[in-house]
């Protein structure tokens, strides 16, 4: 592909982009003063959708609780490529942007997605691209990537208004993408070198346990003998868990780590409750679910040892990034024309990062790009991760999905076309459905 | 008084002083006999030179004995084996293992550091100062001498091989006389043992019971830095045990006394293969039966819980071993008063509860008995440290006081054991005994 194609098109585009600068960078810096986390996002999606509102584009709202949805229409209805950012934020109380009742933080740069994505809908609702393309994009936010406060969002999955605890799973469910043929989202790293776009790379797939110890309570000093003490129970599962590191092999990039988010109720009580939410990571499913045997057996021996009760809920996490390599190819060479001719690294495509996203649940089901932009500094989820250029992070980023957009939808669409026809799906949405509903599960077991 | 010139109308205190006599004039020879065992320990079951020892030193005072019992047990006798009332006076033939103690074995590391030599010294001092000086013939019982094997429950392994191999049922070597039958026609039990604590006498101390325990886990061996996840790590599964054991601390009852300390017999094999065959003994001590049987079912719920998560397997055999102590009242005062002659009467105390534990506690279930305390000693009891400073007091003077409540019990038709008898029935028959004792066996491998 030669980035130079549609030049006069893309030029227009960048031109509205650049003349909405301060506007753009303001919706995501907004978003950053303003940090909710998922399916909370109230604020968030109201004010995303006014700004989207603004272009003249007709916002489906309450998509997954909080999620929007608003498409362009061009020459034709399809097909559609839709730009993604996410709503939520992290919890990082030592963050300066946290919110300091909630401990909110944009500590990953999703306000910069939201930026990305407003730029996306300038750049893509002038009037000029009207006659020029052909299909449709949707600009498309989703709540809740980050997998955090499990207990929250099991409590609102039992009350009816979920079924899955991420915003792009829910959304899937919902059919919010049945008319989306492919998907792409821009997310910024901290990684150096800074000023690069990363393309390429996977990511891990996840599940989700929470667990939950019950024991006795009784006085912590005066009878702790007949207390049936669940912080230990605990304690002896992390104990369990840590010693089947040396079993985990490297190719699998397995990841085992978690939280306690309750010890006990007050400290001169024998701790009858104990919770945990933790995930288990690696490179495919298979991997997944074999070391999530493990640490499950783990929580057992924590309940057999004290002789508690236990009950693990495991919640489908995500699947695997597959990120689409035409797609890739098409964004890069707009990357290399609008940031420089070395602003592209491309990762192979079986290198995990590590993390996880539900862009690779999406994956599964449409082509789907989630390149990065070396745009931030800090330590991702940490209270240091800062963006540090705006410009790259928000604008150049835009304009390069804008660029993408106009290639894949220019010429009857046929860039688009190509990508859909290139490669058959991994599943079915309703495969993707019933794969993942069917990890959801719970284990109780009595330690006697 | 000169020897055998005992008129027929003796006093009791005529007779013990002729007793306290006749020890003085052999107390170098009786405490030649300590440090000659001392010079040459022996651990439980293998007393073979210390039992020698006392089988001469009964041939030299003209005593009937029995040899083997109990494997290497010595019993001998003066007075008729049918007689009314039968006093045991005991001394311990084996030692411990310190292999830094000065008088270690150097090949064994066996080593007295726990003063069982004074024992077989102070219970052969009574044998001295009853049948030489000849007031043996104005007691109106039997004193039967026994040099009991295996107080130390130690080498869990090879006395459960010994025990396989039907030489012994229990580990204990009082257990095996009590089994043996040794006791049936044994009213009255003593043996006086050492300590650094005390500069005199300590008369009425308890003691912990305990059970033994011999654990194995069996894993899966595999090259440890080749293919670690391909194996099932024993000494992880013995890792986790041991947190899960430590966990239960704080449910443990403190008038229980409860003390679980484990060693490691077997770690692995080599360094770089997955140990698969990892070995633990321990010990559960307690105050009470109840209190033993409770925290050795927490203990194997934490070993089950270890080899759970892990995924490998744990076989457990518990053996029994000792019950807690309880000595006589009137005995007790009866060797106090005596005792109370030998060294200043405040000199005198009473003892509390020592979480160490003895088979004399098995004894003192089944006949009526006392353990006193002596002093003699200084150092740290089962260390390097524990060394015999002062023989007259920790062998002569111990002899002597129970030589002279045996003349208590024994002169005048054992007038004083008919009087500090009187309406006493022991804890258990011997069947209650062997019941109990047998009720704590058990072997299990469990895969959870």
């Amino acid at each position: 592909m030669n980035a130079n194609n549609h030049a006069g098109l893309k030029g227009a585009a960048f031109r509205a982009i650049d003349h909405a600068r301060q506007d753009i960078i303001g919706v995501a810096q907004a978003v950053l003063a303003t940090p909710e986390v998922g399916f909370e996002e109230e604020k968030t999606s109201a004010f995303v959708a006014s700004k989207l509102e603004s272009l003249g584009l007709a916002v489906r709202r309450r998509l997954a609780i909080t999620g929007l949805k608003a498409v362009r229409r061009f020459a034709a209805a399809s097909p559609t490529v839709a730009v993604i950012g996410e709503l939520d934020s992290v919890r990082v109380p030592g963050h300066p942007g946290a919110n300091p009742e909630t401990g909110a933080a944009h500590a990953c740069g999703h306000h910069a997605q939201l930026g990305i994505l407003f730029g996306a809908a300038v750049g893509l609702s002038i009037p000029e691209l009207s006659g020029p393309l052909a299909g449709s994009v949707a600009f498309v936010a989703t709540p809740a990537e980050e997998f955090i406060d499990v207990a929250r969002r099991l409590a609102r999955r039992d009350a009816g208004e979920l079924q899955f605890l991420s915003g792009k799973q829910e959304m899937v469910r919902l059919g919010a993408f049945d008319d989306v043929d492919m998907a792409m989202l821009v997310h910024t790293s901290s990684e150096e070198p800074a000023g690069r776009f990363i393309v390429g790379g996977t990511s891990n797939g996840h599940i989700v346990q929470s667990v939950r110890y019950t024991g006795r309570a009784a006085h912590a000093g005066g009878a702790p003998h007949d207390g049936v003490n669940a912080l230990q129970a605990m304690s002896v599962a992390m104990t369990a868990i840590n010693t089947q590191r040396e079993t985990f092999e490297e190719k699998d990039v397995t990841r085992v780590h978690g939280i306690v988010t309750k010890g006990g109720t007050s400290v001169n009580s024998v701790p009858a409750e104990a919770v945990y939410e933790g995930r288990v990571r690696g490179r495919d499913m298979a991997a997944v679910d074999k070391v999530a045997a493990r640490v499950e057996r783990c929580f057992k021996a924590g309940a057999l040892a004290i002789g508690c009760d236990l009950e693990i809920t495991t919640v489908p996490g995500y699947m695997p990034l597959r990120n689409n390599p035409r797609l890739d190819e098409l964004f890069a060479a707009n990357a290399r024309s609008i940031a420089g001719p070395n602003s592209v690294v491309t990762q192979p495509y079986d290198e995990t990062r590590g993390g996880s996203t539900d862009m690779g649940d999406l994956s599964h089901l449409l082509p789907v790009i989630h390149p990065y932009v070396t745009a931030a500094r800090g330590s991702a989820h940490g209270a240091d991760y800062l963006i540090a250029d705006y410009d790259l992070a928000v604008i150049q980023s835009a304009k390069v999905v804008v660029a993408t957009v106009i290639d894949l939808l220019a010429d009857g669409a046929r860039a688009a076309i190509e990508v859909k026809q290139g490669v058959a799906p991994a599943m079915t949405r309703t495969e993707y459905l019933r794969t993942q509903s069917e990890r959801n599960r719970v284990v109780r077991y009595r330690g006697i | 008084m000169p020897p055998g010139r005992l008129p027929a109308n003796a006093s009791i205190d005529d007779l013990k002083r002729a007793a306290v006599d006749e020890i003085d004039r052999h107390a170098d020879e009786i405490v030649r006999v300590s440090q000659r065992i001392l010079a040459a320990p022996e651990t439980g079951f293998r007393e073979a030179k210390t039992a020698r020892l006392v089988a001469a030193t009964f041939t030299r005072l003209g005593i009937p004995y029995r040899e083997g019992i109990a494997v290497t047990g010595v019993i001998g006798r003066i007075g008729a084996s049918n007689a009314a009332v039968n006093v045991a006076v005991m001394g311990e033939l084996d030692s411990l293992i310190v292999a830094a103690h000065p008088n270690a074995d150097p090949d064994t590391s066996a080593a007295h550091a726990c003063g069982h030599h004074c024992q077989i010294g102070s219970m052969l001092g009574v044998a001295y100062g009853l049948s030489l000086s000849g007031v043996a013939d104005h007691l109106g019982g039997a004193v039967t001498f026994m040099a009991v094997p295996a107080e130390e429950y130690i080498e869990l392994e090879w006395r459960s091989n010994l025990r396989d191999s039907g030489k012994i049922e229990f580990l204990g070597g009082k257990p095996e006389l009590v089994r043996l039958g040794e006791l049936d026609h044994v009213q009255i039990a003593m043996l006086t043992h050492t300590s650094s604590d005390y500069e005199g006498f300590s008369v009425g101390n308890t003691s912990n019971g305990m059970v033994g325990k011999v654990v194995r886990f069996h894993g899966t061996a595999a090259h440890a830095g080749g293919r670690p996840h391909l194996g099932i790590n024993a000494l992880n599964a013995a890792h986790v045990a041991l947190a899960s054991i430590h966990a239960q601390r704080d449910t443990y009852r403190d008038q229980d006394t409860v003390r679980i300390h484990p060693i490691i017999t077997k770690g692995g094999t080599v360094v770089n293969a997955v140990p698969d065959d990892v070995r633990i003994e321990t010990y559960v001590r307690g105050a009470s039966v109840p209190a033993i049987v409770d925290a050795s079912g927490k203990v194997d719920r934490a070993l089950r819980a270890g080899a759970l998560a892990v995924g490998g397997s744990v076989s457990i055999k518990t053996l029994p071993g000792y019950l807690p102590m309880r000595q006589h009242p009137g005995l007790t005062e009866m060797f106090a008063a005596n005792a109370k002659k030998l060294v200043e009467p405040e000199k005198v105390v009473k003892g509390g509860h020592n979480g160490g534990s003895t088979d004399m506690g098995d004894i003192s279930h089944v006949v009526a008995t006392i353990h006193p305390l002596v002093g003699g000693a200084a150092g740290v009891a089962h260390t390097e440290h524990y060394l015999i400073t002062d023989y007259s007091l920790a062998v002569t003077r111990a002899a002597k006081a129970m030589a002279m409540t045996v003349v208590d019990l024994l002169s005048g038709g054992a007038a004083g054991a008919q009087r500090v008898l009187g309406g006493y029935r022991p804890a258990m028959t011997k069947a209650d005994y062997l019941g109990l004792m047998r009720g704590m066996l058990s072997d299990r491998t469990y895969t959870e």
